[in-house]
């Protein structure tokens, strides 16, 4: 490492910490910095100008703004693309290379296409490549490869970013004079104030311009304002940038890791000015910047830009420029002056008499490009015109040129939220021509260029703001205001060789600005479309003046007419980890999870659910769900039921609810009774089956499928409130957990636990619902069964559900109770030909289609779905569900949604299908076209994409016909 | 030493209290997480910022038409405001969710028999129109305490919480970290301190949102005997 020779004596108002000595690494070599500096200040410390190569024509680039607001210095960190290195703080061990070149980064092979930029208009590529036929396919990974910026990981690891909201009364965006200001006067009003700066630091333009000659009264009115601001009250936000405003007045504040969604009640937008360019041949070399960069990296950074410089301006700006540099010891070979007779100020009188040079009417002409890539010199000519200049008449010798020309507005969040900018011709660039109510400008954004014209806006925006609040405050004078004399109205020299950059970004030339209107792309948003100005990182900040110029004058329209291209969120490169924050994935465990996890079960998602799917080794899974099957049909299992849905429906009008919900009839359901509850949507088509259990004359307890729950639950409400009936709905899904213990020895099992309710088949028959005890748990006793053989629903509090499982586990050893999942239960309904409602119905299933006509109640007036399911009737089946068993015990077992094929057309499709132990053949349920329902008929499965196989249809149920089992 | 599978009533996320280092004391029939190896220093930390698990205390709801009205004629102060809660002479505190929906949150001793008796007391019978939901079952119920409590809800909810935007007694029926939630603002002592309750089957997926969310400040778990230190100070 070597001393950084261009680093400058301490001085008021840096940032940086001379104590703090920071090593870091750019293109593989070590480089010593000082805390508190960026990567292309401490580079350029080293004399190290080169940052990056050009988008197109992998040209040199290196610092234009020292703000973060251009592609020049974007960088490689790790594998994070395009990060700016003049806002990327340098930190121990840091390693940062340049991106976009071939070879090295001073020595890039591939900026021979540059010579060949007369070849490669704007859109070049959309001409060039796509004939013949199928050529684009070749020479998409060429254009590609060449273009670009920066090298994505697409492995790199997911790291935690977050959001969190926020609330004030007063939101600020903007840490300069005028925002400081406001934020200051919002605060003293007694609103609740957020300010929000993109630098790590408050002051904005305070913290690096000189405004005055002797360059003293911007850090004395910053040393005021932050002291004031923080002293205030005002939540201070620094390092934060606001990407977007959005509805009323909710923005996006991306900080760190970390987006903030703020919602203000108003919002004073004061984010300045952005320095604009001058357009002349080479004007994108290294050592060429923004006249504000080179003040950035003396005041802020302590580093000298350069050795002999040329300042070319149109306003007071440049000669304070030309002070600095001065101060800082860079000789200032000339200060060329765009105007034909700047007027005198303050600054321009004090360069004059430390023996600048001052040159007016002169422009530059062409940089002059030095053997290391970087410029080494300017030719300068004469203005003549508008935008036109004699012969260059001289060539000055330097290694940097400062720029400071003009100022466009920072109006990118006026913008989103619906406010106006327009190009005004007296102050000669875009001015704010409508704000969105609740909001406010200020500062130079708002044409306030002076630091007290700045501040005195500010002030008067917070208290507009506060004022809107109902807050009271001494109103402020109005500012002085206006822009005439900053700007210069055609900084614009094009050079018949070109490479006069209008936009760093994209590599466009004038000509290829006027190329691309010429062809008809003459309006300003088809010409930045087509041009691609403006679309690159820099978001035209640079670009959309020059180019509505250009436009202007290639069109002969006025300039005013021609306006500006619509500007859209975000303000600067964001993350989408920023976008996507942190991800909440809410998971819903039953009270029994951890005993299935225990019990080596693995776990299945079932809506926000976790099921056991079986308990074993995923490569034991089929011997499992047979032996789980066997326990139920042999002996006893269970299976934790939780996830059904589970409603309370209360009231006088409880039944007339659910018969006006479902298509049975609960108003004759006697208590103590269950009935099947299947539910149709108003086209007819079902859409959940349950069970109803009548507890009281005005108590149901309606069970819903795990995934429809939450349907059944708004659909009960919704209709609730359209019906004005006297019932209450309560879910009770999570309330209560659920087992089912099922198998010809669940009566004794259960009755070890139960001893407050006669379970004996008479007392306690099949769907009879009962309230009791079991283990000491208060339990609804529900006599259902899924899975075809005696079992008992058990439902209890969800607090006590573990308790149950135990309990019921501990009491059924003595008949090797076994518990079962969710897959055995699958295949054991199926046997029964118990329909799951979404696998085995679709959204055109109505019940008689499901061969379920028989769970209508044909003499209710009236249930949802019902007029459609008549409509329907009036039609041949179109389909039908019917239960099938291959003929063929050797063929494959079919997958869902196998196509049921006839003489090559499709009739219908396989729903379910498995092998099953206990009938010792592979069965299924299907859709079959109407002519192949009756039993014994045979159809075809197509299996994959050939393979044909035989189905007989079979009666349904498969197993236990006579329901003997389940109602023994 | 209290295990919490010796009881029938359980919290929904015993397992993570005892991952944390739980030590259970039996309160309400319940084992609660009494503290975490040490009252004293959770207390100081507690003030901080820290999520406390009370699903096993007593709680219970009523709605309907006539819930209100009938909750009131049991001896339930209040409830003249939705989204506001009362404190009653026995520290049990009763929030009106909605002109038909109230809320019953028993004191942190537990020591009070309102949640027992109104449950008792009620039957479809002798409360027409109004019905009981058993809340004890349907919520979980955490304490969030500290003076950075409202900072880290800012994360996972969009509710301002701020102490000078949501007083004492303010109810938000709102959405955190994408799960339904009741929440309450209930200082303990001189302690800012929020209830939060929602789908008890998501308790353990709160419980680890809210903790991630609050490791930036610092915030840890704490026992139910250092939220009562904080309430007594």
């Amino acid at each position: 490492m070597s001393a950084a020779p261009y680093r400058l004596p301490p001085h008021p108002g840096e940032r940086i910490d001379r104590d703090k000595p920071v090593a870091f690494s750019f293109e593989g070599r070590t480089y010593e910095g000082l805390a508190g500096d960026t990567v292309a200040s401490a580079l350029a410390a080293h004399g190290v100008k080169i940052l990056s190569r050009s988008f197109k024509y992998r040209r040199p680039r290196g610092v234009l703004t020292m703000a973060g607001q251009d592609a020049n210095t974007l960088i490689q960190l790790g594998d994070a693309p395009n990060v700016p290195a003049d806002t990327l703080a340098i930190a121990q061990g840091l390693e940062v290379a340049g991106q976009n070149y071939s070879g090295s980064l001073a020595r890039d092979w591939g900026s021979w296409i540059g010579h060949f930029g007369r070849f490669l208009p704007v859109g070049f590529y959309y001409k060039a490549f796509f004939r013949p036929k199928g050529a684009w396919r070749f020479w998409e990974p060429v254009v590609r490869g060449r273009a670009g910026l920066g090298r994505v990981d697409v492995k790199a690891h997911h790291r935690y970013y977050d959001k969190a909201y926020a609330w004030h009364d007063v939101a600020v965006i903007g840490g300069g004079p005028a925002g400081m200001a406001a934020a200051l006067e919002a605060a003293r009003a007694g609103a609740d104030v957020l300010l929000v700066e993109e630098n790590p630091y408050l002051g904005g333009s305070l913290a690096y311009a000189r405004a005055d000659a002797e360059g003293e009264l911007a850090l004395r009115r910053l040393t005021q304002l932050s002291g004031a601001v923080r002293g205030a009250g005002v939540r201070v936000m620094t390092g934060a940038m606001c990407q977007g405003v959005f509805g009323e007045n909710w923005l996006s504040v991306i900080q760190g890791d970390r987006m903030h969604k703020v919602r203000a009640k108003e919002v004073v937008l004061a984010t300045g000015s952005v320095e604009q360019p001058a357009i002349f041949r080479n004007n994108d070399l290294p050592g060429i910047m923004q006249g504000s960069a080179a003040q950035r990296l003396i005041r802020l950074y302590g580093v000298r830009p350069g050795k002999r410089a040329i300042v070319v301006t149109a306003n007071s700006d440049g000669y304070g420029v030309a002070l600095d540099l001065l101060d800082a010891g860079v000789e200032v070979a000339a200060l060329l002056d765009l105007r034909a007779a700047p007027p005198s100020c303050a600054r321009s009188e004090a360069a004059r008499q430390r023996g600048v040079r001052v040159v007016p009417r002169y422009a530059p002409w062409e940089g002059v490009i030095g053997k290391d890539g970087t410029v080494s010199g300017l030719r300068i000519a004469r203005v003549v015109g508008h935008g036109r200049c004699d012969a260059p008449d001289e060539t000055i010798d330097c290694d940097l040129i400062c720029m400071s020309i003009g100022y466009a507005p920072s109006a990118q969040l006026l913008h989103h939220a619906g406010g106006k900018a327009a190009y005004d011709k007296a102050s000669a660039t875009f001015t704010i021509r409508g704000v969105p109510p609740h909001m406010a400008v200020a500062g130079s954004m708002d044409g306030a260029y002076e630091i007290e014209a700045a501040m005195t806006d500010g002030r008067r925006a917070g208290w507009d703001a506060v004022t809107r609040l109902g807050k009271t405050a001494d109103e402020p004078p109005m500012a002085s205001k206006g822009g005439a004399g900053w700007n210069h109205p055609w900084p614009v020299f094009p050079h018949p060789e070109g490479k006069d950059f209008v936009d760093f970004d994209e590599d466009l030339q004038v000509s290829d600005i006027r190329n691309a209107i010429a062809e008809g792309y003459d309006h300003i948003e088809l010409l930045k479309r087509y041009s691609t100005a403006g679309m690159g990182p820099s978001q035209g900040r640079h670009t959309a003046l020059t180019l509505a110029r250009l436009a202007a004058e290639a069109t002969g329209r006025d300039i005013e007419i021609v306006g500006a291209t619509t500007v859209r969120p975000p303000v600067s490169g964001e993350k989408f980890g920023h976008l996507a924050g942190r991800g909440f994935e809410p998971v819903r465990l039953t009270a029994m999870h951890h005993r299935h996890v225990e019990l080596g079960a693995q776990m299945m998602p079932a809506g926000l659910w976790l099921r056991p799917a079986y308990y074993a080794t995923p490569d034991k899974r089929a011997e499992a769900i047979r032996a789980e099957a066997a326990a139920v049909r042999e002996g006893v299992g269970i299976i934790d039921v939780s996830t059904l849905g589970g409603f309370d429906v209360r009231g006088p009008d409880a039944a007339e609810l659910l018969n006006r919900l479902y298509t049975f009839n609960y108003k004759n359901q006697p208590v103590g009774r269950a009935r099947y509850a299947l539910m149709c949507d108003q086209t007819g088509a079902i859409i959940d089956d349950g069970v109803a259990a009548r507890f009281h004359d005005q108590h149901f307890y309606v069970t819903a499928t795990t995934g429809g729950a939450d349907r059944v639950y708004q659909s009960m409400l919704w209709w609730n409130a359209q019906w004005r009936l006297d019932v209450d709905v309560t879910s009770l899904t999570a309330a209560y957990a659920g087992v089912n213990i099922a198998g010809p020895r669940a009566r004794d099992a259960l009755a070890k636990l139960c001893k407050d309710v006669d379970l004996s088949a008479n007392a306690f028959p099949y769907m009879g619902v009962r309230l009791g005890t079991v283990a000491g748990i208060p339990a609804r006793l529900l006599r259902v069964g899924f899975v075809g053989e005696l079992g008992y629903e058990l439902h209890v509090p969800a607090s006590q559900g573990e308790a149950l499982w135990d309990a019921l586990l501990y009491a059924g050893r003595e008949f090797d109770i076994r518990p079962f999942g969710v897959e055995a239960q699958r295949l054991l309904r199926m046997e029964k030909g118990h329909i799951i409602v979404g696998q085995d119905t679709d959204g055109e299933t109505h019940p008689y289609m499901a061969d379920m006509g028989w769970a209508i109640a044909k003499k209710k007036p009236f249930f949802i779905g019902m007029r459609a399911i008549a409509a329907q009737m009036q039609r041949p089946l179109p389909r039908k569900l019917v239960g099938f068993a291959l003929t063929n015990p050797l063929d494959p077992v079919p997958e869902e949604c196998h196509l049921v094929v006839r003489d090559g057309a499709i009739v219908g499709r396989v729903t379910s299908a498995a092998y099953s132990d206990s009938l010792r053949r592979i069965i299924g349920l299907a859709f079959v076209a109407p002519d192949q329902t009756e039993p014994g008929s045979r159809f075809t499965i197509k299996i994959g994409e050939k393979k044909l196989i035989e189905a007989e249809v079979v009666k349904l149920p498969f197993y236990d016909p006579d329901g003997k089992r389940q109602e023994m | 030493m209290v295990r919490p599978v010796e009881y029938a009533r359980r919290s929904f996320l015993h397992r993570r209290l005892a991952e944390h280092g739980a030590v259970f004391a039996e309160v309400a029939g319940a084992a609660v997480a009494d503290h975490y190896g040490g009252v004293d220093g959770e207390a100081v930390g507690a003030a901080q910022l820290a999520l406390a698990d009370l699903s096993p205390l007593p709680r219970i709801g009523f709605k309907g038409r006539n819930a209100l009205n009938w909750m009131i004629s049991q001896g339930v102060r209040g409830l003249q405001t939705d989204n506001a809660v009362d404190v009653q002479y026995d520290g049990v505190r009763a929030a009106r969710l909605a002109p038909s929906e109230g809320l019953v949150l028993c004191d942190l001793e537990a020591k009070s028999g309102t949640v027992a008796r109104l449950a008792e007391a009620w039957s479809l019978e002798s409360a027409p129109l109004c019905f009981l939901v058993p809340r004890a079952d349907s919520h979980y119920w955490f304490a969030v305490t500290g003076t950075r409590a409202a900072e880290m809800f800012a994360k996972v909810c969009g509710v301002d919480l701020r102490p000078d935007r949501f007083a004492v007694g303010s109810v938000a029926q709102t959405s955190v970290a994408r799960n339904n939630a009741i929440i309450i603002r209930r200082d303990m002592g001189h302690t800012l301190a929020y209830d939060i309750l929602g789908d008890s089957a998501s308790a353990d997926y709160m419980w680890r949102c809210l903790l991630d969310a609050m490791a930036e400040f610092g915030g840890k778990p704490a026992g139910l005997s250092a939220l009562r230190r904080l309430a007594a100070e």
